[in-house]
């Protein structure tokens, strides 16, 4: 990388320098152009082997009504044990909670959460993991996860969502798999927003 | 600014076709290859989407949307709130609504006061946002919220009567600050407690910004906001959207309640 | 040949003088949501002056040293007085304006939505016609140094255009074409619902407007450092460009690829399709190319110049470079902080690794180390090196430029680099306060507490960087002889027509912001039934 020979005569101006300067600029042109490849191969290869992909499809909501019907009506929300065995866990964000404030979920399950948002733009992360997306008024996220470990984690609004935004954290508790379907036994939709 | 080829040099215009061929070149090449990964190959390596087809992976990928199709939800076993709250909800303009609001609202005065300052631990309405007070008569209505006083009242009030008495208590003076010495807020009331989901109160009600449908509660009888606090905790009030209050009223403890009763009533400690 | 001084250094005093405002709002914002006070009384207030720093720092600074400097590369490398000096002032008249005009409601904490606008929330009507004055303004920049280059290009017949002119007009453009995404969404979506004429906006078409701005305008901020790099730094130190027509393509390359990629911004949002995300991510990677060639070209005139001064060996010649001359140092601090942010970017562009950090302080640091670090130190260096063509007095303070620019890279470091590792943990951006005394943010305490250090190092950094100006003004006159670019070791003699032009390039631009979001911004706005009711902000309290 270092331009030895061509700088022992900068000014010069000889065609030799000139030839050798373009030579080693175009070495390291191949180069450069093969990180690019590279890393955008990696985001593929991820991709293929699903690490973790975007959302695949997008789905529409009318936010003003997601409290009269559909999925987010207040008692639809939180986990809920499908008939494949998968948890989905329905939330939504609004100025400035998360209902449910507290998410109970299970370990070595496949869970699918889905959120929207009645008003503003606003964003979820559950700190610790890589759970993390936007939540878009009219439009629903839903996104993969799957936890190892039982813990607790946070999960604070991430979008500047107004001035109450600083107070916009929930929780997400992850407990073994049976105390969960123990708890599933009695409940069709779980929370611990009243423990 | 187009780069001619300059007359003067010969060889400008057979080079400058050979910079747009790659360039175009390389571009599009660039673009279909990466669209072919984007579009076609992840999506079909990604067996949990079931897509039918190429043209089904490419729509999904595309981002053309659908509705949820989900089973159905469970449906809650209470009234909720029917009020949808828009920007476009109260047209306030209108000086023949407030007139008859003024009328309507003589059978408010009992309890609310002739002035809709109250004398009876009832809420006081001067100055209220036209939407709390059209979205709680509502409530009253639909059975969302109850209350033996007021539910008989609000069943009789057509759509019209609500939005009118609205207008009309927002057209009153709002109440001055009950805080003279200009009190410092408890910091339930100023901070909230993030960790337990709680936001500063003045987010919503009024002091920092106001949420649409949120009261503004300063002035309000010490009595009434604590009352109001401990049936959203409990359950027994529900009529709050998407349980906005229920959620925070849950997480406050009884002395932070009192603490924010007392600083809004302006009573002193 | 600089005869436009008083509107250069116009340009230059109010970017700096905002600059300033904007940095001591920075400094409080992270201490006030640090461990070491109480939580502020009115988190209103943190919203407010976070709103006030971004729209500064974001629109009014860069544009404001790109276009003043802009005109003085026009006027010094074309050697032609500028072309429309009265069109000049009415743009930075407008810019005047369009500032005050956001600013004052943005301080009656009328305008709280930050300089990203985040609709539905909305403020007042008046903030966002302020920023579209200053985008207006800044056209006319644009328009001027087309006409400025198309003047000189007919009186030159077939001769290169000077490098520092080429990039300067293709940043020019790129930015043009960059600041139509945000217009359309002021113009066409935010303000006629601030003017109540509409009460419902599409927020997810919003975000997508908003992304083909949002991306691209970081490097509209680094042109005049990119600029400064090839035309400036081996002049300065005693050097030569290593290739000029490498310098073009790096530009051009800039030009096209730039534009297409916005969409990173948005990988975690619901509203765009999952095809359209890795589009923009396999383009996003492609804009690491120009900056790799900078280096590559850069540190190349940098050994040249070493090696002229008698600097031996592999790597030896290091030692020889003139570290006593603030260019010098700048660059070097700017490099350092480049590779850092760049390989943060590398982050950022992949969805599967932005998916830990988006929208927390990872993303923070990182485009505070880009553009605080890396872009805003070279406009130190520029002012530094431009101010005694300006004034007609030298800059005597060697030992306090070197200072400055210390602490500024300091500053930046141990600003920046807690920043990324608490993102890391998931500490989310944006927040007036935070629990400390909770055990998952306890562990961020101390890093967020070395931010509010560098912070205030920074701070020192910028009064040092006006005391050198001030004292600037004291010296005695004198001349500083015509104001010169570096030029290259082999100096172009024919430039093949698709370098001394933009049309194949902005023909690309063009070309690929429809390919990439053509199709998107179509179906956002025909998609029935997602505009939202707008959320009015500050209005009704």
């Amino acid at each position: 990388m270092t331009a030895t020979s061509s700088s022992s005569s900068p000014g010069g101006g000889d065609h030799d320098g000139a030839e050798l300067s373009a030579r080693i600029e175009r070495r390291w042109a191949t180069l450069s152009v093969a990180i690019v490849v590279l890393f955008t191969a990696v985001a593929a290869f991820a991709g293929i082997h699903q690490a973790v992909m975007p959302q695949a499809r997008v789905e529409t909501i009318n936010p003003t009504t997601l409290h009269l019907s559909g999925e987010f009506v207040e008692s639809n929300l939180g986990s809920a044990v499908e008939s494949d065995g998968s948890v989905t866990v329905r939330a939504i964000a609004q100025q400035y909670s998360f209902v449910p404030q507290c998410l109970v979920v299970p370990t070595d399950t496949p869970i699918t959460i889905r959120a929207t948002s009645p008003d503003v733009v606003h964003g979820l992360i559950i700190m610790g993991t890589n759970v993390n997306t936007m939540l878009v008024p009219g439009y629903i996220s839903s996104l993969p996860m799957r936890f190892d470990r039982p813990g607790e984690h946070l999960m604070p609004c991430q979008e500047y969502c107004g001035v109450g935004h600083e107070g916009m954290w929930a929780k997400v508790k992850v407990i073994d798999k049976a105390a969960f379907h123990k708890l599933a036994a009695d409940k069709r939709r779980l929370s611990c927003v009243d423990e | 600014m187009s780069p001619t080829p300059s007359p003067s040099s010969p060889q400008a215009s057979p080079r400058a076709d050979n910079w747009h061929t790659r360039a175009i070149g390389v571009t599009v090449l660039a673009f279909v290859v990466s669209a072919v990964v984007g579009f076609v190959a992840l999506p079909l390596a990604q067996p949990d989407l079931k897509l039918k087809d190429v043209w089904d992976a490419i729509c999904s990928a595309a981002g053309v949307a659908s509705r949820p199709t989900a089973e159905k939800p469970i449906e809650p076993d209470f009234k909720v709130s029917s009020v949808v709250l828009t920007p476009d909800l109260l047209n306030l303009e209108d000086a023949q609504s407030i007139g008859r609001g003024a009328t309507l609202a003589h059978q408010c005065a009992i309890c609310h006061g002739p002035a809709g300052i109250s004398r009876a631990d009832s809420p006081n309405l001067t100055g209220q946002y036209a939407s709390v007070v059209y979205k709680e008569l509502k409530d009253f209505k639909t059975g969302a919220r109850v209350n033996a006083v007021m539910t008989p009242f609000a069943l009789v009030l057509s759509e019209q009567d609500m939005i009118d008495i609205a207008a009309y208590y927002a057209y009153l003076p709002r109440l001055p600050s009950p805080r003279a010495d200009g009190t410092p807020p408890p910091r339930i009331v100023a901070n909230g407690d993030p960790m337990r989901g709680i936001a500063p109160c003045g987010a919503c009600h009024g002091e920092l910004d106001n949420k649409r449908g949120s009261p503004r509660i300063d002035g309000q009888p010490a009595q009434y906001i604590l009352s109001q606090l401990q049936a959203f905790a409990s359950g027994e009030r529900r009529n709050d959207i998407s349980q906005q209050m229920r959620t925070i009223a849950r997480q406050m403890t009884p002395s932070e309640m009192e603490a924010a009763a007392r600083y809004y009533s302006g009573e002193s400690r | 040949m600089l005869t436009s001084k008083r509107l250069i250094l116009a340009h230059f005093w109010l970017a700096f003088i905002v600059f300033g405002v904007a940095l001591l709002l920075g400094a409080w914002q992270m201490l006030v949501r640090s461990p070491l006070v109480p939580w502020i009384s009115n988190p209103e207030w943190y919203y407010r002056s976070l709103t006030a720093h971004g729209t500064v720092m974001g629109y009014a600074f860069p544009t404001l040293i790109a276009m003043g400097f802009g005109y003085a590369i026009s006027e010094s490398a074309l050697g032609q007085p500028l072309v429309g000096r009265r069109w000049a002032w009415l743009g930075f008249g407008l810019i005047v304006v369009g500032a005050v005009m956001a600013l004052v409601p943005v301080a009656l904490g009328l305008a709280s939505v930050l300089y990203t606008f985040y609709p539905p929330m909305i403020g007042s009507p008046f903030y966002y016609i302020g920023v579209v004055l200053v985008v207006v303004g800044s056209w006319i920049w644009v328009a001027l140094m087309s006409i400025n280059l198309a003047i000189w290009k007919r009186a030159n017949p077939g001769k290169p255009v000077p490098l520092a002119m080429f990039a300067n007009v293709a940043g020019s453009y790129l930015w043009a074409w960059t600041a139509v995404g945000a217009a359309l969404e002021l113009l066409l979506q935010i303000i006629p619902v601030a003017l109540e004429l509409s009460s419902t906006i599409d927020a997810g078409l919003a975000r997508v407007f908003f992304s083909w701005t949002l991306h691209a305008i970081v490097y509209f901020w680094l042109f005049p450092t990119y600029i400064a790099y090839y035309t400036i730094v081996p002049r300065a130190i005693g050097g030569k460009v290593y290739s000029d027509t490498m310098a073009r393509i790096a530009f051009v390359l800039f030009l096209v690829v730039s534009m297409p990629i916005g969409i990173h911004h948005s990988f975690m949002d619901p509203e765009v399709g999952a095809g359209f995300k890795f589009l923009h991510s396999a383009f996003t990677a492609l804009v690491a190319l120009p900056t790799l060639i900078t280096v590559f070209t850069i540190c190349a005139s940098v050994e040249i110049a070493a090696r002229l001064r008698g600097g031996r060996g592999l790597f030896g010649w290091v030692t020889a470079l003139p570290w006593s001359n603030p260019i010098m140092l700048a660059v070097a601090f700017s490099f350092v902080m480049l590779g850092f942010g760049g390989a943060g970017g590398l982050i950022n562009m992949n969805y599967q690794f932005d998916a830990t950090i988006h929208n927390t302080q990872w993303i923070t640091g990182h485009f505070h180390l880009i553009f605080g670090g890396a872009i805003v130190i070279m406009y130190f260096a520029i002012a530094y090196d431009l101010w005694p063509h300006l004034t007609g007095r030298t800059l005597a303070s060697l030992r306090l430029m070197r200072l400055q620019l210390w602490l500024w890279f300091i500053g930046m470091i141990v600003t920046t680099f807690p920043w990324h590792w608490v993102g890391i943990l998931g500490m989310p951006r944006r927040m007036a306060y935070f629990d400390y005394t909770n055990p998952a943010l306890a562990v961020d305490a101390f890093s967020v507490i070395l931010s509010v250090i560098g912070g205030f190092i920074l701070v020192v950094s910028g009064i040092l960087f006006f005391v050198v100006l001030l004292r600037g003004q004291t010296a005695p006159q004198t001349d500083s002889g015509p104001y010169r670019f570096a030029t290259a070791v082999h100096p172009p003699v024919t430039v093949p027509a698709a370098l001394n032009g933009y049309a194949l390039w902005v023909g690309l631009m063009i070309g690929l912001t429809i390919t990439n979001y053509g199709y998107p911004i179509a179906q956002l706005a025909l998609r029935p039934g997602t505009a939202v009711p707008a959320v009015y902000v500050g209005g009704q309290r």
